[in-house]
């Protein structure tokens, strides 16, 4: 999968980030917050098979680095 | 630990919900919160309505006005139970327990002992696996198992996260012996090493009293030393983790695959939460209800007996059910039950007071 397929995947089921590009500040999206953490953890799950916690994706700074966290 | 345990049934259900209705779209707009990304939220996590205690009112009222219509409901007398489990985390005071302050209250026995389990969402299965032990091993007949919090008193109003999950309620749960001879399996286990997921540091012996000053965290929520804490996001990778394997060890300890189960009632942590998990453990959703959480909020210990009534209480009346269950959170801990229910006698959801 390239980076613009996860991409579109991500988007396709997290509102909060439907607009984003990769290098998009997360703290900068308006709905960014908790559910969207939880929907990241529960869509690495389920569509990459992904097991990640929630302080790794508070760690990330864009969207580009929440998909870098995809192996 | 995997326990199976013969000739018990679960007898009867009551559930007293805090009286004060709370609203979260509501909630939020007068908090100044715009209307789009408040119906976002309470599409994905179910947060609709919640009932919390009013001024004065504990979790030992909820779950004694719980039992009374109980027993009542069951034509029984308070002298005819054996002993008495509370599950809280939220007790009048940090001595004498809870159990015994109810023991009084109703009158029960003095041959009736009296035990507090301090567990939350996941304690009343860790008190039905109690009395369950009571009556299968420890000479009593019938056991009274209440397990209710007011969770809604120890998060900050300035949290947007946590805040808005908790409703406050009481349960009552009647287990007796029984010649009947159809097990009860539970699975329940522990993750100690995540116990600061969810947390109230201070109001224990290590830390009684203090300064309060307010933290505010990455996302703008506000909370002290005395409120309950939850980092959501490890409490529900912990749930992702260790849940669907304890229902699916549960349902194979009771022989049971998927497509046997009439119900799974999960502690109603939110909507997303419950799908999610009967997603994984493949169990259709219309057999997964979340409405107890919509209507209710989340419950602590209290929340799986809400689920059964609110969602199986006319059926469970009527006729025996196949019901899988989980409670899971704070601890971190977990219990997994599976087994057959009903008929039993139910008491409808009411608020308290009245």
């Amino acid at each position: 999968m390239t980076s613009e397929e996860k991409l579109h995947l991500l988007q396709s089921e997290i509102d909060s980030v439907a607009q984003a590009t990769l290098v998009t500040p997360l703290a900068s999206l308006p709905d960014w917050g908790s559910l969207s953490i939880l929907l990241v953890i529960v869509h690495f799950e389920e569509k990459h098979k992904l097991a990640v916690t929630g302080a790794q994706v508070r760690a990330c700074q864009t969207v580009g680095d929440l998909l870098a966290l995809i192996p | 630990m995997h326990s199976s345990l013969h000739n018990i049934r679960l007898a009867g259900l009551a559930v007293t919900t805090g009286s004060v209705a709370r609203d979260y779209i509501a909630d939020g707009l007068a908090a100044g919160i715009e209307r789009a990304p408040l119906e976002r939220i309470a599409k994905t996590i179910g947060l609709r309505e919640r009932r919390v205690a009013a001024a004065g009112i504990t979790a030992l009222d909820l779950c004694a006005d719980a039992t009374t219509r109980l027993l009542s409901e069951m034509g029984l007398d308070a002298t005819s139970i054996d002993a008495v489990i509370f599950v809280t985390q939220t007790p009048d005071h940090a001595q004498p327990n809870n159990a015994s302050l109810l023991h009084g209250r109703l009158g029960l026995s003095k041959s009736a002992p009296t035990y507090d389990i301090s567990m939350g969402c996941s304690g009343w299965v860790t008190g039905l696996h109690q009395a369950t032990l009571l009556c299968a091993h420890g000479g009593a007949a019938r056991v009274l198992l209440c397990a209710g919090d007011t969770l809604s008193r120890l998060t900050n109003p300035g949290d947007r996260a946590a805040d808005p999950l908790f409703g406050d309620a009481g349960s009552a749960t009647i287990v007796e012996k029984t010649g009947r001879s159809a097990p009860l399996h539970f699975v329940l286990g522990a993750d100690g090493s995540g116990a600061e997921a969810i947390i109230v540091k201070q109001g224990g012996a290590r830390q009684p009293a203090g300064p309060l000053a307010l933290y505010t965290d990455a996302e703008g929520n506000c909370t002290h030393a005395a409120n309950l804490v939850m980092n959501g996001a490890d409490v529900f990778s912990f749930t992702l983790r260790e849940i669907p394997g304890a229902i699916q060890a549960v349902m194979r300890l009771a022989g049971q695959g998927p497509e046997a189960v009439d119900a799974l009632v999960l502690h109603q942590a939110n909507r997303f939460i419950v799908s999610t998990l009967a997603k994984k453990v493949g169990i259709p959703e219309a057999k997964a209800s979340s409405s107890a959480f919509e209507r209710y909020g989340n419950q602590s210990s209290a929340s799986i007996p809400c689920a059964l009534i609110d969602a199986l209480g006319e059926r469970l009346e009527a006729s025996p059910l196949k019901i899988v269950g989980c409670g899971f959170g704070v601890g971190l801990a977990w219990g997994a039950f599976a087994g057959e229910f009903g008929p039993l006698t139910t008491a409808p959801i009411l608020p308290f007071p009245r």
